[in-house]
């Protein structure tokens, strides 16, 4: 076993020396020596501050003067999920997966199979083939946005592995419960999805909470799309006001492979949403689509960077971010196009919709080039909500909420329009339309 | 029906109506006429009730009702309708329910129930086939990826089936074709009542050919300089604006 060494207490805060606490006591397993050398970095680097580039926005000071201990694995009286946000729909049409602060709640069997793809406990995994395991936990990075990765990877106890083995129909529905029966918990979901060469899947992980508190979720994903294989992705953040929520998605494609991704915050006091995407192999294509929703106090940040690592890759990026209230909405992206990279394309389009005077949305579009031939475009631009259009509205007689609600609802439509299952596009729209005014009236829009 | 006295508005900070006065009987078309810049638009507008327009003088009866009294909303629902000089397109918002929504707005406010589903497919159906248009526009956003025309006609099929008492056409005709403008005029000359009125704001004399209007207003500088019957319009077709401007300050 590696040995265990430790900075000295005195320069860490609370937090730190709790997460360093947990690391100590955790049962030693296969993959120790990685998570070792993870925490050692999480360690040396310390929790992100507003001086590393990509937290800018987020300040997590306050989290930094508080002592964590781990959530519970099954807590006393758990059974329903507060599913307020409603994706219920989705899950009467799919296959649904249960995780309760990150530990999945599986059947006894090992080879659990479900339409095309296999489902198995990452606990159960590092056991069985940690190499594989350690394969997707790999390479440990210390850049800023993958900061907290670092430390789910030292501290996850359980998690789940989807492997994609064909063209599979209907998604699955990761249900994520965040539950806690105190404060100062954190939890660490994990979730390693392989999609197998020429496969085809819909996972949606679903972040909802039960009961009035919830741990702070620091959960990552990782995709690992193989040769020509296709996969669409939801992340759909749905808990409470007071819940805080920092995820990590790690994307990586090889030859001719199609990534749709959403990200979607539609809950959540703070939700950190950071994904990295490495178009590693020539014809890889990623198309990014983050949906966040700012109300009432709620900070939403999304960081995403897109790496054209070969020729003839492609990545494009829609982002639609609205803020009432005093939320802050943030959109970062950045497109990097390494030496080599030719004839890369990129597209960002970044747009904000501003709904009160206190709120405010950041968006930042950065482009890094290292190579020629290559085509890349950007764009961003933030505002209220367009007079003209409105008037247009009101001119037919409409109530001015409903006017309102209806120039919101068209504002998200270009990364609605994007969903390519039917029943999913339905949930997020029915739980979007449910937070805007007179959304009864505008259901009937659609 | 309409009475203006002595309108005068504000746009950005800049007068741009300076003292309007017109009157609109029911049953009547009147033509407004006028340079670029006259403040034509900017009258269609103040009167639909747009709100960052501000009128800072005059006023405005609609059968009787202070107008400038009521929101925009309140104008529709009691009667008037504008067909803008560039509809706005809605992406993702279906073009037939907004206007399923917008009668029943009207229809609610004079306390009749909401339309059936079926009579009002029939209805909308029936106008389309009046304009020219394809049912195709049946299932697509509001104005989304329509072409001038396209938009055009679809404003004036949204006018025939709101069927206002007093419908403002701003600029209808530009950027129409010759086939696109007697479609629209066809469209206009069906909602001709006795019971309604119509005020076309336009730059050409080529819409008043299919649209025989019974009173033609000059409007420059923000006043109107000059009204008469159809002949002044074919007399300022011949003679340009500025004849109407010099024959003032003679």
């Amino acid at each position: 076993m590696t040995p265990r060494q430790h900075s000295p207490a005195a320069t860490k805060s609370a937090a730190l020396r709790s997460f360093e606490a947990q690391w100590l006591a955790r049962e030693p397993d296969p993959l120790t020596a990685l998570r070792e050398e993870a925490m050692q970095r999480f360690l040396r680097l310390g929790l992100p501050t507003p001086r590393d580039e990509s937290w800018r926005y987020t300040n997590l000071r306050h989290l930094a003067a508080q002592s964590f201990v781990d959530a519970a694995r099954t807590p006393a009286g758990y059974l329903e999920p507060t599913d307020s946000l409603g994706l219920s729909s989705i899950a009467e049409r799919a296959a649904t997966v249960l995780m309760v602060n990150g530990y999945p709640v599986l059947p006894a069997s090992m080879d659990l199979s479900v339409n095309g793809i296999e489902i198995s406990s990452l606990r159960e995994l590092s056991r069985s083939d940690s190499r594989l395991l350690a394969r997707y936990l790999q390479p440990l990075s210390d850049a800023d946005e993958a900061r907290r990765g670092l430390l789910n990877t030292a501290l996850f106890a359980d998690g789940i592995f989807l492997k994609v083995k064909t063209q599979v129909t209907a998604p699955l529905v990761i249900l994520h419960v965040a539950t806690a029966e105190g404060p100062d918990t954190v939890a660490y979901p994990r979730l390693i999805i392989e999609a197998s060469p020429g496969s085809n899947a819909t996972i949606i992980e679903h972040h909802v909470q039960s009961g009035d508190e919830t741990p702070l979720c620091n959960s990552a994903t990782h995709i690992a799309l193989k040769r020509e294989a296709q996969i669409e992705h939801y992340r759909v953040f749905a808990t409470g006001p007071a819940s805080k929520h920092i995820d990590s998605l790690d994307i990586r494609q090889e030859r001719g492979s199609r990534c749709s991704q959403f990200t979607i915050a539609l809950g959540g006091g703070l939700v950190r949403a950071s994904l990295r995407a490495q178009l590693s192999e020539p014809g890889a294509c990623l198309d990014s689509y983050s949906l966040l929703v700012g109300h009432e106090e709620r900070h939403v940040d999304c960081v995403n960077i897109a790496t054209h690592g070969a020729p003839d890759t492609r990545s494009r990026q829609t982002a639609r971010s609205i803020a009432s209230g005093t939320s802050r909405v943030i959109f970062n992206s950045k497109v990097v196009v390494e030496a080599g990279a030719v004839r890369a394309e990129s597209q960002q389009s970044c747009r904000g919709l501003l709904l009160s005077p206190a709120a405010e949305i950041d968006s930042r579009p950065q482009l890094e080039i290292r190579a020629d031939e290559v085509k890349c475009a950007h764009g961003a631009t933030t505002g209220r909500l367009d007079p003209d259009m409105l008037f247009y509205r009101l001119s037919r007689g409409l109530d001015r909420d409903t006017a309102q609600s209806l120039l919101i609802y068209a504002f998200l439509a270009d990364v609605l329009t994007g969903m390519s299952v039917p029943s999913a596009r339905a949930a997020i729209e029915n739980a979007l339309i449910a937070q805007l005014p007179d959304s009864q009236v505008l259901q009937k829009f659609r | 029906m309409l009475k203006i006295s002595e309108l005068s508005a504000r746009v950005a900070g800049k007068e741009i109506l300076k003292g309007i006065n017109l009157e609109v009987r029911a049953g009547e078309v009147h033509a407004i006429m006028g340079p670029n810049g006259s403040g034509k638009s900017t009258l269609a507008q103040v009167l639909a009730g747009r709100e960052d327009y501000e009128v800072t003088g005059g006023s405005v009866t609609f059968e009787g009702r202070d107008l400038l009294a009521l929101s925009a909303e309140e104008r529709a629902r009691a009667g008037l309708f504008l067909a803008f000089q560039y509809p706005v397109e809605i992406p993702g918002v279906n073009n037939v329910y907004l206007l399923k929504a917008a009668l029943n707005a009207k229809r609610k406010a004079a306390g009749e129930p909401e339309v059936d589903a079926y009579e009002f497919l029939a209805l909308v159906k029936q106008k389309m086939k009046l304009m020219q248009m394809s049912e195709a526009f049946l299932t697509r956003g509001v104005n989304e990826g329509f072409s001038g025309g396209e938009k055009k006609r679809n404003e004036v099929l949204q006018m025939l089936v709101l069927e206002p008492k007093l419908a403002i056409l701003d600029e209808t005709d530009s950027g129409l074709d010759i086939d696109a403008l007697k479609v629209v005029s066809m469209g206009v000359n069906s909602l001709r009542d006795p019971a309604r009125a119509v005020v076309l704001v336009t730059h050409y004399q080529r819409l008043l050919d299919y649209i025989v209007p019974d009173k033609v207003h000059v409007l420059s500088g923000g006043r109107i300089l000059k009204s008469g019957d159809r002949s002044l319009a074919l007399e300022l077709e011949r003679r340009g604006y500025d004849w109407v401007k010099e024959s003032r300050v003679a």
